[in-house]
């Protein structure tokens, strides 16, 4: 019974870790400008493929691929602030426009790597073989791996907020836009950091992902929309809260698996998404104003 | 006559298409404290937000010390000296005080001077260094007011534009307030300063302009004003 807990535990540690990755960029993109990205999914994907492409298909060393995977991520990021966000900030309507716009640009990126890798699933080179004996339970290297990256990936971007000039400014911005730009910052440039941090931590979750699945143009989908439902049961734009509860989801949902199911694993997760937002509308570290970083 | 530190040169600015603000113009002598007065919803923010900025110009000109400032962004008007301490402080609510303060330090030219800013704000504002450790949102509202002013004085600009400091607190507070922006105009301070209320500020202000309904109806020194109660019965309702 206790190898089948620590088998729980550490599956679920990882699965809400890489959930973790790809949902603190989100939260950050909603805290800072409002906007939900509806691209994040295709960005993420999009990462995945440009490790593969750069290790796979050029032979190059793999780190170099998880590198030029987080530049293109970032870079995909800075193109949705040029060309959705940034056309749309003074419109009205923003929160819908963009909602529709970067739909749009999500379908465009999902083509794009459809033409260029084609639809079959290709497996994904950054990972490591192995795996570690505790009490008689195999914990694959791979999963220890992403754990301890996700864990650093956290800690930095919580260190950048909070002791750095431009994160202290991220997070003024985030909480008053109009006060930060009357303190002198330039909102623009805070919103294309954002969006660029936000691709370039998407393109890493891609890798991590893919790394235990397969790649594919669409497989960026699932793990979006779960950083969705994890943000809203966090409350939206709370990274912190965020983080907590990808973990608690991951937990949730290895058990969920163990318990009644793998097919019941996502449906328990939209259950439990019902029943906070009905007792928590807010989010579960919301306050009832809305909480920004 | 010299060059006046701000000028507001036949402005028109508003919102959706409808201009709130009609060729207005304005000047403020170096070392000024001049008051805007006037019904609520007839400009006064407006003006303000125009002046740095936030709110684009549909026409005329903002000079500060004979720069144009009126085609550049936010950031830049502030770079250049204009302080705008908004209507209702707009802290950022889950920083601390000191967390706030800094904010105010941003920019490079503000940041390299940082230390003794905050030396300058603290004795200026000493409930502030009490409170430095404390999360902005849990203040009071006089303390908030404290903050946003401090916030803004730690920008090092040359121009402080006081939004309704009277907003909402109560009268002990309103008078430690205006004790402060008094000491602030003794210190050499220019301070343009927008209320509701005649009363608070016809013995502090330099100059008073009336604005109703867009435009200045009347100007002048704040003693004038209380001799004239035709304009104040028009106006401001007696």
């Amino acid at each position: 019974m206790s190898e089948v807990i620590v088998q729980i535990v550490a599956s679920g540690l990882t699965i809400g870790a890489m959930y973790a990755v790809s949902t603190i960029g989100l939260s950050l993109v909603y805290g800072s400008l409002g906007m939900l990205n509806m691209a994040h999914g295709a960005i993420l994907t999009f990462g995945g493929y440009i490790a593969y492409y750069i290790a796979t298909t050029l032979g190059l060393p793999p780190l170099l691929g998880g590198l030029a995977a987080v530049a293109v991520g970032a870079l995909l990021g800075l193109a949705v602030y040029i060309v959705a966000a940034q056309p749309l900030l003074r419109s009205r309507s923003f929160e819908t426009s963009i909602f529709i716009a970067t739909i749009g640009v999500g379908t465009v990126l999902e083509n794009v790597m459809l033409k260029l890798f084609g639809a079959y699933p290709l497996p994904q080179p950054l990972a490591v073989g192995g795996d570690l004996e505790i009490g008689g339970v195999h914990i694959p290297y791979q999963n220890i791996l992403i754990l301890a990256i996700s864990l650093l990936l956290m800690a930095a971007v919580a260190l950048l907020l909070k002791r750095t000039r431009i994160g202290r400014a991220v997070r003024a911005t985030a909480q008053n836009r109009e006060a930060a730009q009357l303190m002198g910052v330039r909102v623009g440039t805070v919103y294309a950091l954002v969006l660029a941090l936000s691709g370039a931590l998407a393109a890493i979750s891609g890798i991590m992902i893919s790394s235990l699945t397969t790649l594919s143009p669409t497989m960026g989908a699932d793990p979006m929309l779960k950083a969705f439902i994890i943000c809203v049961v966090a409350g939206l734009g709370n990274i912190y809260g965020a983080v907590v509860s990808a973990l608690l989801l991951g937990l949730l949902e290895a058990i969920a698996q163990y318990v009644v199911g793998v097919r019941f694993g996502f449906a328990t997760l939209l259950v439990l998404v019902i029943v906070v937002l009905i007792w928590r509308p807010y989010g579960l570290f919301g306050h009832r104003q809305v909480v920004r970083l | 006559m010299a060059t006046p530190l701000l000028t507001v040169d036949a402005i028109s600015a508003g919102y959706l298409g409808r201009d709130v603000l009609r060729e207005l113009s304005l000047e403020i002598a170096d070392g000024a404290l001049v008051a805007i007065i006037g019904p609520n919803g007839h400009g006064k923010t407006t003006l303000l937000r125009a002046i740095s900025g936030l709110l684009p110009l549909h026409g005329g000109r903002v000079a500060l010390g004979g720069a144009d400032i009126h085609r550049r962004r936010p950031d830049e008007i502030v770079a250049a000296g204009i302080v705008h301490v908004p209507q209702g402080d707009m802290l950022f609510p889950e920083m601390t005080v000191l967390e706030n303060l800094q904010m105010g330090a941003y920019l490079p030219a503000a940041a390299a001077k940082m230390g003794e800013r905050l030396d300058e704000v603290f004795a200026l504002l000493p409930k502030l260094a009490e409170r430095r450790g404390q999360v902005a949102s849990t203040l009071s509202g006089g303390e908030r007011r404290m903050v946003g002013v401090g916030r803004g004085l730690m920008t090092g600009g040359r121009l402080l534009m006081l939004d309704e400091p009277s907003l909402g607190l109560a009268p002990i507070v309103i008078d430690q307030i205006y004790d402060v922006i008094v000491r602030l105009k003794a210190s050499g301070r220019t301070i343009l300063l927008v209320e509701e209320s005649v009363a608070r500020v016809v013995d502090k202000a330099d100059r008073i302009h009336l604005l109703d309904n867009g435009r200045f109806v009347w100007q002048g020194a704040g003693g004038e004003l209380m001799s004239r109660p035709e304009i104040l019965a028009t106006y401001l309702g007696g």
